[in-house]
Parts: structure tokens; C-alpha cells; sequence
């Protein structure tokens, strides 16, 4: 995966998706990592894994500007470390009780995380992005970004497919045949485009997991 | 309104649609417990009496007894257009979840059922591809109305198809699916969280 262009930098999610003051959980490649956003805007990536006992802190909320986890209520500031213990609220907690963070951009709409080796973040025209959607696809990511128009090696591209605006396409691999693809299109798109594109969206997550033998087809069940 | 009863089992789903929208609603319901699990009490002869087809929870509201959440929250909706509207298109959109809500969703409760007393894992199968294929209408739902600026999947203010709706996504981490495959559900369940009067059941964490 260090191939690709964008080197250790993986797309997590549309910034739109992380509203402050919440925490979402994000895979990539069979990591699982907390994400949060605080009240100041600014986003955080952790492994989604409490110091304690090794909950999932992806559970938890945010309270008084940290992150509290579910279980047993410890809390996490902005560099991971533990500011809180409820069973002991008179203990200040020692600084070797910490979360593991990740380096974090934001850019082109989308929430980035440094997951393997560092390298440059993927270079986009700078225009405003919105945010289309993001959708869950059961297939490998690289079928998906060549089905789309990205090209080899890159799992973020600006797609020339249509004369209608530019798209931006991001995938973020979830696991082995599974990934989450995140769209956006220029700023200049109206309503009806958007839901043109998330349209478009469907059908690729259609196509894409029929190749890969997947099919989830809602109906009425015994 | 004459005193409203709830044949309730806390640890059920339908059940819980209604407590919650009692709870959103304001109103106080004298609960009657009907033991399901390991009971099985929705089969006794004097549970039948009063739920023929076994369907809980039954709410009985001005004297009339009504099984099943779907008739029970349109029961409690009559009446009350900024959570039922009166108008006929919106009412039709309404109508269209409450069905789905009460039919393909099902497949969600059933695969949460199998895994939680049925030993059920994470294997593939129809019903979970089925269980997938449901949450995924919503999720498609819910993204489309973000692009028009709408939270709710109806109108511009949460209907009782939401309240329908809800525990399907909020519980369905019971049956091994994320919340970050669904970020538009996972919004919308904020939302409704956020609501003034709501309240948790086993399996949906109370942040206290
Ligand atoms: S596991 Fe997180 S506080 Fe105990």
C-alpha cells in the first residue's frame, strides 16, 4: 500500500460528517481508530483502544472538552492523555496513561489520518469542496478507484468523467474487500447534481459489490 | 385521555418504540411487564386474551387495546399533526416508513434476535445481507435529505416514522454492524438522541 502516491495518508471521512464536540469510529486496513472532533473545530485520531481496559473509545462522548469512555468513564484530552478518573476524581492521573494519536489533516473536505510512513498529503486542485456523501461499498478499494476514474497508485483524484463540474473521489480501504468511498463535488454544484452524484454513488456501490459476489437486497423476511 | 396501560417488555424492541415516544410525548403509561425472555409469556392463554397474535407491546388508550408498536404509535400520532401531518403527501411519506419500518427493517430485529439469544455470529447469510440491505434505504435515505438541508426522514421536524425507525440503527452494533458504515445514520440517530424527553433501553448507551 506504501506505493501509492499519497503515502501514508488515508481519508477517514468528510469533515462534514465530524460535527464538533463528537466522536465516530473509522477502520483502515483492519485498523480501528477513534475520531473526534472538539469544540474548537479541530479534529483528533486515536487507536480505538482505552488505556484502561482496551475498550473501543469510538463509544464514548465527548464531556468538558475531552473524551469519556463509555466504560468506565475515564477521560482523554486533546494529546491523549488521561485527565480524569472518576473512581478517583481527587487523583491527578499520571502522563504515561495516554491514548496513541495519529497525525491529522483536513483538506478538500475530508478528514485525513498519517497511518503508515509519512508522506505528502494527496495534492488537489484547491477549490471548495462540498460534501456529497460518503458510502460503504463490499468490494476492494482498487476496483472501486478504477471503476471511478482514479488512477493507479492514488486513492484520491479530481474525476474528469463529466462536463457537468469536477468530482473529487476518495477511498479509504476498510479491510480486505471492503472500503468506504467519499465523494464531493466543486462548489458551483447545485442541489440536483448533488443528488445526481449521490445517485451515482448507488449505482457504483451496486456494480462494484456485484462484481465481488455481494448482494444486499432488503425485502420482507420470514 | 383515560389512563394509558403498556404491556411492555423492557428488553424488546417494539416495546421500546413506544416507551420512547410516550417519553417524547410527555405521557405516563402504567407498565404491566410481560416476561419474554425466559418466560415466554407473550404465548400464555392470558396474554393471548389480550394480544390474540402474541404481538407486544399493546397499548390500551381511551379503552381500546391496540398490538403492536406501528397500530400503537399511530395511536398515540392520531391527533397531533407536527408528529402525524394532515397533510395527504406528507402523511403518504409518513405511511411509506411506518410500512418499511413494520416490514423489510424486520430483518434487523430478527438478525439482532439470532445473535443476541440465538448464538448467531457474524457469518453471512441471507438474513443479515437482508439486515444490511435495509439500514442501507435508510443510510440512502438520510443522505439524500442532508443535500436539501433536512435532518428528519420527513419534513422538516421528526415524525413518528422516526421514532419507528430509530432502534433498528441504534442497536445495530448488537448484530456486528458499525455505525461508520452508516454516517448518515449515525448523525440522525444525534439528532434523535438529542430530542427533549428521550430515553435510552438496554443496548443504546445512556451518556448520562
Ligand atoms: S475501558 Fe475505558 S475507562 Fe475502562
Amino acid at each position: 500500500m506504501s506505493g501509492t502516491r499519497e503515502g501514508g495518508w488515508y481519508p477517514l471521512m468528510l469533515s462534514a460528517d465530524l460535527e464538533p464536540g463528537t466522536v465516530a469510529g473509522s477502520t483502515v486496513l483492519g485498523r480501528d481508530l477513534a475520531v473526534r472532533r472538539d469544540r474548537e473545530g479541530q479534529a483528533h485520531v486515536w487507536d480505538d483502544r482505552c488505556p484502561h481496559r482496551g475498550m473501543r473509545l469510538s463509544l464514548g462522548f465527548v464531556r468538558e472538552g475531552a473524551l469519556a469512555c463509555l466504560y468506565h468513564g475515564w477521560r482523554f484530552g486533546a494529546d491523549g492523555r488521561c485527565v480524569h478518573i472518576p473512581a478517583h476524581p481527587d487523583l491527578s492521573p499520571p502522563g504515561t496513561i495516554r491514548a496513541a494519536p495519529l497525525r491529522v489533516a483536513e483538506c478538500h473536505g475530508l478528514v485525513w489520518a498519517s497511518v503508515e510512513e509519512d508522506g505528502p498529503l494527496p495534492e488537489v486542485d484547491a477549490v471548495a469542496w462540498v460534501p456529497v456523501r460518503s458510502l460503504r461499498i463490499e468490494a476492494p478499494w482498487q476496483d472501486v478507484a478504477r471503476a471511478v476514474g482514479v488512477p493507479d497508485g492514488h486513492r484520491a483524484a479530481v474525476l474528469d468523467r463529466d462536463v457537468e463540474g469536477r468530482v473529487l473521489a476518495a477511498l479509504l480501504p476498510v479491510r480486505e474487500g471492503a472500503c468506504m468511498l467519499h465523494l464531493l463535488a466543486a462548489a458551483s454544484a447545485g442541489v440536483e447534481r448533488l443528488h445526481d452524484l449521490a445517485d451515482w454513488g448507488q449505482d457504483v456501490r451496486a456494480r462494484a459489490e456485484e462484481r465481488a459476489g455481494q448482494v444486499f437486497l432488503a425485502g420482507v423476511v420470514a | 385521555m383515560s389512563e394509558l396501560v403498556l404491556h411492555d417488555d423492557e428488553l424488546d424492541e417494539d416495546c421500546y418504540r413506544v416507551r420512547l415516544f410516550l417519553s417524547l410525548l410527555g405521557l405516563e403509561a402504567r407498565r404491566v411487564a410481560v416476561d419474554v425472555v425466559p418466560g415466554g409469556e407473550q404465548d400464555s392463554p392470558g396474554f393471548r386474551a389480550v394480544s390474540p397474535a402474541g404481538l407486544l407491546p399493546v397499548l390500551r388508550i381511551d379503552g381500546q387495546m391496540v398490538c403492536g408498536a406501528g397500530g400503537a404509535l399511530l395511536a398515540l400520532a392520531h391527533g397531533r399533526p407536527e408528529w402525524l401531518p394532515e397533510a395527504r403527501a406528507a402523511f403518504a411519506r409518513v405511511a411509506h416508513w411506518l410500512q418499511f419500518a413494520g416490514g423489510p427493517l424486520r430483518a434487523t430485529l430478527l438478525m439482532r434476535r439470532a445473535c443476541l439469544f440465538g448464538g448467531v455470529g457474524d457469518e453471512q447469510s441471507a438474513r443479515r445481507r437482508a439486515a444490511v440491505g435495509a439500514l442501507r434505504i435508510m443510510e440512502d435515505h438520510l443522505a439524500h435529505r442532508r443535500l436539501e438541508g433536512g435532518t428528519w426522514f420527513v419534513g422538516d421536524g421528526p415524525t413518528v416514522a422516526d421514532i419507528a425507525l430509530f432502534p433498528a440503527a441504534a442497536l445495530c452494533r448488537d448484530w456486528g454492524e458499525e455505525y461508520s458504515a452508516y454516517p448518515a445514520l449515525r448523525r440522525w440517530v444525534r439528532a434523535v438522541r438529542g430530542l427533549p424527553g428521550f430515553v435510552t433501553m438496554p443496548g443504546i448507551p445512556d451518556y448520562g
